[in-house]
C-alpha cells in the first residue's frame, strides 16, 4: 500500500524522446489506468515506474521517497506482464513462491502465503502443475498470484488481458475489479482498450505521443473530454465530430452545421465566424420519424444511411451528411432503416461538445456545472 | 477506382524490370534448355519404367542411386571391417585371410586387470582407451565450462558483440591439422610461449616432454578449436529464453547468481545435454589434432584409441588389419551407444 508521485518524467532513446515530462500523483489504494493508442508511451511509463527502464529526467517518489535511482528489485513493486512471464520449468507453487524464497522467508510462511493467494484466485487444484498445463486464464491468475503473495506496495499491470479471448477478458476484468476491492492496494494498469479503462479505473490517464492528454474519472472523461483526441478515444462507438461555424455567440446563439443554422448555446469566448468542431456522442442523436409529432420541429441534421447494424437491444446507424462527414447514431430498440434512406436527426443540446480550431474543448459554462 | 489505380501501378512495375530482363534471358534461356535436355531424354524411359513396374514402386527407383552410394561407401566398409575383425594374418584380400572367430577380440581383451594397461597383452590399446577416457573427461568438462561462460558473455550487451561472436567461431573453420601446427609453433621448445616465459626471466618448459603438460595442451587445444561450435549452440539456447522472464525475476528481487542457477541453467539444460553428448562423441573420436600436436607422446602419454587403430593397421612394421578392425568395432559400439544417448536427449528436447 503506497502512493506514487511522478515529477517531470522524461525518457528518450538516443535522440528520440518518447516521454515528454509526465507529472502524476496516484493516491494510496487508487486504481489508475493508463490508456492510449499503441506507441503512446504507456507501457514505457509503467516500466519506468517498475524500474525496468531508466528515466532520462524527472523523479519517481513512492510514499514520498525517491526511488528513481533504485533498481527494480529494491522498489517493492510487483508487475503482471502481458505475456505473464511465468517460469516455465517451475510448478505454479514454485512460480508464486519464487519471490518469497528470494526474500528468504521461512518455508512455512511461504507455503501459507502461496496457499492463501491460490485459494483467493481458485488456483489450489493446480498448484503442482507447470504453466504449460494451464489454460490462458489460469496462467493469467498465476501471474496475478505471483504479485499478490509479495504484498507489494503497488501492483503494475501491463496489458494483462490482451492475450485472453473476449469472453475470458470480460470475466477476468470483473475478477480484477473484485480483487482491487478486496485487497485495496494501489494498482496501475496499462491498456489500449478504453472499455477496460472505463470499467476498471478509479481514474484514467489518457496518453498520446508521450504526453498526458487528460486525467480524470471515467465519467469525467466521457462527459467532458478535454480535447478531440480524448473525445474520440473514450467511448464506443466513437463520438461524432462535425465541422461547424459560429453564427452568434451566447446562450441563445447559433451555428452553421452542414449548411443549416441550428440554435445552440455557444460559449461567449467564441466569435461569429469562428470555425469549431462539434462533438456529438452517437446516443445523443435522435431520429425524427416521418409523420411523427416532431415533424413540425425543424431537424438539426439530415443524413443518408450507409449501414444499419441491428444488435437487438439497440441499433447502430452509420450514415453521412450531405458534405460527406460520417455520422454514427445509436438508437435504443429495433429500427428498420435501409441503406440509402435519408433521415432527419435532432441533437441533444445539453450533450453537445464544442472544440475550437486547436481541437481543445471550449467550456460550456452552463452545462459544465451540471455534469 | 482504387482498383483501376492499382492496375496502372502494377503495369508500371512490370515495365521497369522488363527492360533488363532480356539481357539475363540471353544467358539463362539457352542454359536452362541445355540443363533440361538430359532430363527430357530421361523422361521417355522413366515413363516407360513407370508403366511396367507401376507408380507404387517408383519411389524405390528414385532412392536407388543414393542407396547405392551409401551401400558402397558406408555399409560395405562396415561389413568388410566386421569381416576383417574375425580373420587373422597379414593378407590384405579377404579371400586369403583365415577365419579366427573372436580371436582378435580375445587378444584385445586379454588383460590381468582392465584398470592397468600394463597387465594387458595389447597394452597400447588399453593405454589408448585410458588416455581417451581421461582426455574426453577433461575435454568435456572444460568445453562445457568455457563455452557456457563464453556464450553468457556473448549474450550480454557488450561492445562489438558481433565481432567477438565471429572471432570465437573462427577456429571451428580451421582444419584440425592447421590448428595443431599453429599450437605446435607456440608450444615447442623454442616456441612463442617459451620465448615469452624466458623474456620474463622464467625457465623454458618442455611441454611435449612432460606427460602432464602434453595431455593438458592436447585438451586445451581441442577445446580452443571446437568451443566456438558449442558456444553457438548454447548462445542459441540463451537467446531462446524470453527476456521478460529476466524482467519478472528482476521484479521478484532475484539475486544475479540465483537468476543464473534457477532460471538460465534450467532453461538452457536441453542445449547443455546436446553439447555434453556431442562433445563426448567428438572426444572419443579425437585423433588428428592430438596426433599432429604430440604424435601420441611423450611415449604413449597422449596416445588415443583412434591413433592406436591407425598405427596398428597402417603404420606399424607388421600391419595387423584384423586387430585394428576389432578395435574399430569396439570403438564403433561405444560411439553407437553415445549417439543413441544424443538422439534420446534431442528427442526429449523436442517434446
Amino acid at each position: 500500500m503506497a502512493d506514487l508521485k511522478l515529477v517531470g518524467i522524461t525518457k528518450s532513446y538516443g535522440g528520440l524522446a518518447v516521454i515528454h515530462g509526465i507529472d502524476l500523483a496516484v493516491r494510496d489504494g487508487e486504481f489508475v489506468v493508463f490508456v492510449g493508442p499503441s506507441g503512446c508511451g504507456k507501457s514505457t511509463l509503467l516500466r519506468i515506474i517498475a524500474g525496468l527502464e531508466e528515466v532520462t529526467g524527472g523523479d519517481i517518489l513512492i510514499d514520498g521517497v525517491s526511488v528513481t535511482r533504485l533498481p527494480a528489485s529494491d522498489r517493492g513493486l510487483a508487475m503482471v506482464f502481458q505475456s505473464y512471464a511465468l517460469y516455465p520449468h517451475m510448478s505454479v507453487r514454485k512460480n508464486m513462491g519464487f519471490a518469497l524464497e528470494n526474500m528468504r522467508l521461512p518455508v512455512a510462511e511461504i507455503a501459507s502465503r502461496v496457499e492463501r493467494a491460490a485459494s483467493m484466485l481458485q488456483l489450489t487444484p493446480y498448484l503442482e502443475r507447470k504453466p504449460k498445463a494451464l489454460s490462458g486464464g489460469q496462467r493469467q491468475r498465476v501471474a496475478i498470484g505471483r504479485a499478490i503473495v509479495r504484498d507489494p506496495k503497488i501492483f503494475l499491470f501491463d496489458e494483462p488481458l490482451s492475450n485472453l479471448d473476449a469472453e475470458l477478458r470480460v470475466a477476468t476484468r470483473k475478477e480484477l475489479a473484485a480483487l482491487h476491492a478486496e485487497i485495496g492496494s494501489t494498482m496501475i494498469y496499462v491498456t489500449h482498450d478504453q472499455v477496460e479503462a472505463m470499467t476498471l479505473a478509479d481514474r484514467i490517464v489518457v496518453l498520446r505521443a508521450g504526453r498526458i492528454e487528460q486525467t480524470g474519472t471515467p465519467l469525467d472523461l466521457y462527459n467532458r473530454p478535454a480535447n478531440l483526441f480524448v473525445a474520440g478515444f473514450i467511448g464506443s462507438p466513437r463520438m461524432n465530430t462535425l465541422p461547424a461555424t459560429v453564427v452568434t455567440a451566447g446562450p441563445d446563439g447559433g451555428m452553421m452545421l452542414a449548411g443549416r443554422e441550428i440554435a445552440a448555446a455557444v460559449p461567449d469566448t467564441l466569435k461569429p465566424g469562428d470555425a469549431v468542431t462539434l462533438g456529438i456522442r452517437p446516443e445523443h442523436l435522435a431520429t425524427v420519424i416521418p409523420g411523427d409529432a416532431g415533424r413540425s420541429q425543424a431537424s438539426d441534421l439530415t443524413v443518408t444511411v450507409d449501414l444499419a447494424e441491428q444488435l437487438g437491444s439497440e441499433t447502430y446507424l452509420y450514415a453521412q451528411t450531405a458534405d460527406g462527414n460520417p455520422v454514427t447514431i445509436r438508437q435504443a430498440g429495433q429500427i428498420t432503416i435501409t441503406r440509402g434512406n435519408r433521415i432527419d436527426l435532432l441533437i441533444q443540446r445539453d450533450a453537445l461538445h464544442v472544440f475550437n480550431s486547436a481541437g481543445l474543448r471550449v467550456a460550456q459554462s452552463a452545462t459544465e456545472t451540471l455534469g | 477506382m482504387s482498383g483501376r489505380r492499382d492496375g496502372v501501378s502494377t503495369d508500371a512495375a512490370q515495365n521497369g524490370p522488363a527492360g533488363t530482363v532480356p539481357a539475363a534471358a540471353i544467358v539463362a534461356r539457352p542454359l536452362g534448355a541445355l540443363i533440361a535436355l538430359p532430363l527430357r531424354l530421361l523422361d521417355a524411359p522413366m515413363r516407360a519404367l513407370q508403366r511396367t513396374i507401376g507408380e507404387r514402386r517408383m519411389p524405390y527407383v528414385f532412392l536407388a542411386p543414393n542407396a547405392a552410394f551409401f551401400g558402397v561407401f558406408v555399409f560395405l566398409p562396415i561389413a568388410i571391417n566386421l569381416w576383417f575383425s574375425v580373420t587373422g594374418g597379414p593378407a590384405l584380400f579377404l579371400s586369403e585371410r583365415p577365419y579366427v572367430g573372436a580371436g582378435q577380440y580375445g587378444y584385445l581383451f586379454e588383460c590381468g586387470s582392465f584398470l592397468d594397461p600394463n597387465s594387458c597383452r595389447e597394452d597400447h590399446f588399453w593405454r589408448g582407451v585410458a588416455n581417451t577416457a581421461k582426455f574426453t573427461l577433461f575435454q568435456v568438462v572444460a568445453m562445457v565450462a568455457f563455452s557456457l561462460i563464453t556464450a553468457v558473455v556473448l549474450n550480454m550487451k557488450i561492445r562489438a558483440r558481433g565481432f567477438f561472436r565471429a572471432v570465437y567461431f573462427f577456429p571451428v573453420l580451421l582444419s584440425p591439422v592447421v590448428v595443431a601446427l599453429i599450437w605446435k609453433w607456440i608450444l615447442q621448445r623454442d616456441g612463442l610461449l617459451n620465448a615469452a616465459i624466458t623474456s620474463l626471466g622464467g625457465q623454458k618448459i618442455l611441454f611435449f616432454v612432460d606427460p602432464g603438460w602434453a595431455m593438458f595442451w592436447a585438451v586445451l587445444v581441442s577445446v580452443w578449436a571446437h568451443m566456438g561450435f558449442y558456444t553457438l549452440i548454447l548462445l542459441a539456447g540463451l537467446q531462446a529464453i524470453p527476456a521478460d522472464l529476466y524482467e519478472a525475476a528482476e521484479m521478484d528481487a532475484t539475486p544475479r547468481w540465483r537468476v543464473f542457477r534457477r532460471i538460465t541453467l534450467p532453461m538452457l539444460w536441453p542445449n547443455m545435454v546436446v553439447v555434453i553428448v556431442l562433445a563426448l562423441i567428438k572426444g572419443v573420436q579425437t585423433f588428428d589434432e592430438v596426433f599432429v600436436l604430440t604424435g601420441g607422446g611423450p611415449g604413449t602419454a597422449t596416445l588415443m584409441v583412434v591413433q592406436y587403430i591407425y598405427e596398428t593397421a597402417f603404420s606399424n612394421q607388421v600391419q595387423n588389419f584384423g586387430l585394428a578392425a576389432a578395435a574399430s568395432c569396439v570403438l564403433g559400439v561405444v560411439l553407437f551407444g553415445l549417439t543413441l544417448a544424443q538422439l534420446a536427449a534431442s528427442r526429449r528436447r523436442a517434446t
